[in-house]
């Protein structure tokens, strides 16, 4: 029995699916977060735990 | 300072005031259970440099104290400081007042009673037996259930905002409370025996997986994730300077929720977990350290163009400290991960030295920085006094120091001497006790430097109490914000921002997020009953020996002692053949341990006569001169407890232990005839009055149990 216990489940197309999951969404949302014409938007997101002070949005 | 240039918001104008009061009392709670952590975590610093100081009680004995320092640093200190800053950022960053006051209520004194019952039941050795997982099962039900409060409250928030967008910290906030539900309710399944004892519904192999995701996730998801949306929160705020790059928070944060949850089997490195998993864990832990890196320098970078005020004010100074931290820390946890360097580390103090360097270093320091930052604004006066933060500053820096530094010190010593191998074949410090007098030292350092960081907190503790006193509540501030319509989305808005202004379809990603890595990881090995080969050798516990490992539970010897022999030249030698998966099968909790202060047990079944550990248990020193580990008297006067046998049989019967009815019935009657042969034994040997109702018996006939099924059987199959 010793070292083939798990041998039975050796499953290498599960971490390399997992590998492959992974990289998909980065690939994704790299894309999306780097994409021009989000950066003004990302550039103003940044500001706002300044915001909180402010009383009166007018 | 403002943004450059905002979306023009039109509409209907709302006022709103926030509920300061209940950051307040989850502020006064950080600040008294955080001195009761500390406090415990120095006490058993001290215990482990000398036994004296476990004074023979077993209230306060190591293996009873241990649990109870961890959960209450990790989760009623950080876990009120989380509270504390996340319901104060919250509802700023939302411009709306938390959903329901009298759920913040039940939030705050449910939450401060777990923490009560947890003191009460811990110290009584009432524990499920998995680190981290301590409590039972009543008290896990009542987690859950505070946690989800928490979780309405924080949701019904997010749909009452004025702010469309949700900001990144909040995110984090999100990734939390998710994933600390999941990770809870998969690992705290039991079945419950008595109001006080349940058994994990996982044994062996599959209850150390389980244990481990949760518990490396309770470091990524309790005291990473929420903190790191704190850090993005108050870093700016406290500089007064925008994040640094609010597109790397956003890469920061999906890469980092995705690759932390595949990380937990780095803890079981070299044990019988199947080899791919331990890869995997492997790859994803080394693939932290550009996430983590990401966030550390988000955080710092935050700080540019105010270096100069980093010097003057304590809140950035313990921020900047805190962040450097959290980058030492997260370096070397990738490191110890790596398979040859794992196998030194693990099981020695260099895992406590690691710990600390992200507990103490990231969040206490972070806590603190957050927690001189609310203070002063909450009870609208200044910090009481810059010099006592500044001292506290440096104590907690040096203290640290000398903490990490001789942890580190001690595992690396030890764990070479475990290894050495001379020119024969043989181990060159054959006796254990050896490797344990060369790093007592190093345990008086660490105890002293945890004292330091003790001090450096009670000095905080009379800072911040002072500056309330000087300060006033004062009345409630009004806020005007414009209720949330189209007018607060920009024109063009990609679909990626609108999902980010989504909660709920942003919540069911994260979750997929978690789950993905969570069920490949888990799930196979969850079905893999039908892999284990069984070992026909390997029998279930006969009744007198369970009850002996429900005392090791209860005593927390795993605190100290391993049940895992890894397959190494020097573990075979010292400790005997490597642990089998197979002979973990009727082990519900399995109990693998994390750290060997003293040796592995997996193999002392027969090693010695029942009179040596007889004598052991007593005082350790008879035995074996300079030992630390604590007496155990209290074993030969208490009486075993056999009222709850039948129960415990057939409770395991249920998960699967077979055991037949007969087994069951006669359960009573067989464990006192085991007890009848040890006790005589006993006496033969000179024990001069009758001890077979005893507990220190059944822990007696377990240990002599221990690893003989398989151990005993040919070295060669
Ligand atoms: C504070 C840490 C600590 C705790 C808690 C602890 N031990 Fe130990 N134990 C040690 C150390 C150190 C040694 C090695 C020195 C010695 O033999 O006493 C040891 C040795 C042993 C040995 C001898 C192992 C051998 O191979 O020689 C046994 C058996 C043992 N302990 C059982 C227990 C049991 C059972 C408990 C719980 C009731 C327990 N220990 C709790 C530290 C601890």
């Amino acid at each position: 029995m010793d070292k083939d216990i798990f041998n039975h489940f050796n499953q290498p197309w599960l971490p390399m699916t997992a590998l492959g999951i992974f990289v998909t969404c980065f690939i994704i949302y790299v894309y999306w977060t780097y994409k021009k014409s989000n950066k003004k938007f990302y550039e103003n997101s940044s500001y706002m735990p300044l915001h909180d002070g402010v009383k009166h949005e007018r | 300072m403002s943004s450059p240039s905002a979306v023009h918001r039109t509409g209907r104008l709302e006022t709103y005031s926030y509920d300061d009061q209940i950051v307040r009392m989850f502020i006064v709670a950080t600040i008294i259970w955080g001195a009761v952590a500390m406090l415990v975590g120095v006490t058993i610093a001290f215990q482990l440099a000398t036994w004296k100081m476990n004074f023979g009680l077993q209230w306060i004995t190591f293996g009873r104290l241990r649990p109870l320092h961890t959960n209450a640093a990790i989760f009623a200190f950080c876990g009120n400081a989380m509270f504390a800053g996340i319901y104060y950022s919250h509802q700023r960053l939302l411009k709306a007042r938390l959903f329901n006051d009298v759920l913040s209520r039940i939030h705050f004194w449910g939450w401060q009673a777990i923490i009560v019952s947890a003191a009460l039941t811990l110290p009584f050795g009432i524990t499920r037996g998995k680190e981290y997982a301590e409590l039972e099962w009543p008290i896990t039900i009542a987690i859950a259930v505070i946690w989800v409060v928490f979780a309405v409250n924080f949701f019904g928030t997010l749909i009452r905002r004025r702010e469309r967008h949700i900001f990144v910290a909040i995110w984090f906030y999100i990734a939390t409370i998710l994933t600390v539900a999941v990770l809870h309710i998969v690992n705290g399944l039991g079945l419950p025996v008595t109001i006080f004892k349940s058994y994990s519904v996982y044994a062996g192999v599959q209850d150390a997986l389980v244990q481990w995701w949760y518990g490396h996730n309770a470091v990524a998801f309790f005291l990473t994730t929420p903190f790191l949306g704190l850090m993005y929160y108050f870093v700016p705020k406290a500089a007064n300077r925008p994040v640094y790059s609010y597109r790397l928070s956003v890469v920061h944060f999906w890469s980092l929720v995705f690759i932390y949850i595949w990380a937990g089997p780095h803890h079981l490195l070299y044990t019988t977990l199947p080899e791919w998993v331990q890869t995997l864990g492997m790859v994803f832990s080394i693939a932290l350290w550009a996430p983590s890196w990401g966030g550390m320098i988000n955080g710092l970078m935050t700080l540019r163009g105010v270096w100069d005020k980093v010097r003057t004010d304590p809140v950035l100074k313990f921020m900047a400290l805190a962040l450097t931290f959290y980058g030492m820390a997260t370096f070397e946890g990738p490191l110890l991960s790596i398979k040859s360097v794992n196998s030194i580390g693990h099981f020695t103090d260099w895992i406590p030295g690691h710990v600390h360097a992200g507990t103490i270093g990231w969040n206490y320091l972070l806590i603190a920085g957050i927690l001189y930052y609310m203070v002063p604004k909450l009870w609208n006066t200044e910090i009481f006094s810059k010099k006592i933060a500044n001292t506290q500053f440096w104590l907690a820096t040096i203290g640290l120091a000398l903490y990490y530094v001789s942890m580190v010190s001690a595992g690396i010593t030890q764990s070479l001497m475990w290894r050495a191998i001379d020119v024969n074949g043989k181990l060159v410090y054959p006796n254990f006790i050896e490797t344990v007098v060369k790093i007592v030292p190093m345990y008086w350092v660490r105890a002293f430097g945890g004292t330091f960081v003790f001090i450096s907190f009670l000095l905080m503790t009379y800072n911040l109490f002072k500056t309330m006193n000087q300060g006033t509540i004062g009345e409630i501030e009004v806020f005007e914000a414009y209720a949330l319509d189209d007018s607060s989305l920009e024109e063009n808005a990609g679909h990626h921002r609108k999902l980010e202004g989504l909660p709920m379809v942003f919540a069911v990603l994260s979750l997929i997020a978690i789950l993905v890595g969570s069920a490949i990881e888990i799930v196979p090995s969850l079905l893999s009953n039908q892999y284990i080969t069984k070992i026909d050798a390997v029998k279930p516990y006969k009744p007198l020996e369970l009850l002996g490992r429900d005392i090791y539970l209860r005593e927390g010897c795993y605190l100290c002692h391993s049940q895992q022999v890894r397959p190494m030249a020097h573990e075979v030698l010292r400790y005997g053949k490597n642990s089998e998966a197979g002979e973990f099968i009727y082990d519900h909790p399995f109990q693998w341990g994390s750290k060997r202060t003293g040796p592995d047990l997996a193999r002392i079944g027969g090693k010695y006569p029942n009179m040596w550990h007889y004598r052991h248990m007593i005082n350790p020193r008879d035995v074996t001169p300079q030992s630390i580990m604590p007496i155990y008297k209290w074993l030969v006067e208490q009486k075993l407890d056999l009222s709850t046998l039948t129960k415990k049989l057939s409770v395991m019967k249920q998960l699967g232990v077979p055991y037949s009815d007969v087994d069951i019935a006669s359960g009573v009657e067989n464990a006192q005839a085991q007890a009848k042969l040890i006790s005589a034994d006993l006496m033969n040997q000179g024990v001069p009055k009758e001890v077979e109702d005893k507990e220190l018996i059944a822990l007696i006939a377990y240990l002599q149990r221990m690893g003989t099924d398989y151990g005993s059987l040919p070295v060669n199959k």
